[in-house]
């Protein structure tokens, strides 16, 4: 798979998504925010940081970028798109996944390991590093994501420190192809930083690259 | 509270719609100064 990695004024962690994406087996190449073409990747990851300084809201402004339009298609055509923390509020920002996230309960940053649950109850130890993690949607909306198994990932009971709705930390959108998390699976792929947990969530998007 | 200098305050609301608010998490209201 050859993964381009979004780099917008603000971005802090597409290098350690890049090394993730090659951790994988993968390939990774940067893709500049003015870039309206992808040069050919297969999928897309959109890191976390401080996109455009998080100016009205973070990911409000991102989600107008020129490389943000060939994400967009990208996805349509059912190419493997995973928004991490900032890229997680892009993807929603755009529209591409349901929700939003809101400052954390506590209103304080939170930087700590967290445990995961993914749909097939796998934990997963994964970092948090964000300010406004609460993900949110209305009863309904949380409903329907339910019943359509678009809940990607939810913090384990004694998890979930930004309060976010029914302990969601990380959405899909209705094909499965978008997926987007507030933990940084790009910072667990090595033991060196004591977990290797990430490369699952990489590798679970896999199977979408044509 | 946006402040805002435009040519057409009649796109206002749009602007709001696209950028300025998420109407999932933030309600808005236009006041023309």
């Amino acid at each position: 798979v050859i993964w381009g990695v979004l780099q917008f004024p603000g971005s802090c962690d597409e290098r350690d998504a890049l090394h993730a994406c090659e951790v994988v087996g993968g390939e990774a190449r940067l893709i500049w925010h003015e870039d309206r073409d992808l040069g050919g990747v297969d999928g897309v990851v959109v890191p976390g940081g401080f996109s455009y300084g998080d100016y009205l809201r973070a990911g409000a402004i991102a989600r107008f970028a020129p490389a943000m339009e060939a994400v967009a298609e990208l996805a349509a055509a059912g190419g493997p798109v995973l928004g991490i923390c900032n890229g997680f509020q892009v993807l929603c920002e755009a529209g591409l996944l349901p929700g939003a996230l809101l400052r954390n309960q506590e209103l304080r940053f939170i930087c700590k390991q967290a445990d995961l649950l993914d749909g097939e109850g796998n934990v997963l130890s994964i970092p948090l590093k964000h300010g406004e993690g609460r993900f949110y949607a209305p009863e309904e909306m949380l409903d329907r994501l339910e019943a359509d198994g678009q809940v990607a990932y939810r913090y384990a009971d004694g998890h979930n420190a930004n309060g976010s709705s029914r302990n969601i930390a990380g959405v899909r959108n209705e094909v499965g192809n978008v997926v987007g998390l507030m933990p940084h699976p790009e910072h667990a792929v090595d033991p060196l930083t004591g977990s290797t947990d990430g490369r699952q969530v990489f590798e679970a998007l896999e199977g979408f690259a044509a | 509270m946006v402040e805002l200098e435009v040519e057409d305050p009649e796109r206002l609301g749009e602007l709001c719609e696209k950028l300025l608010a998420n109407p999932l998490i933030e309600d808005y209201e236009i006041q023309p100064l």
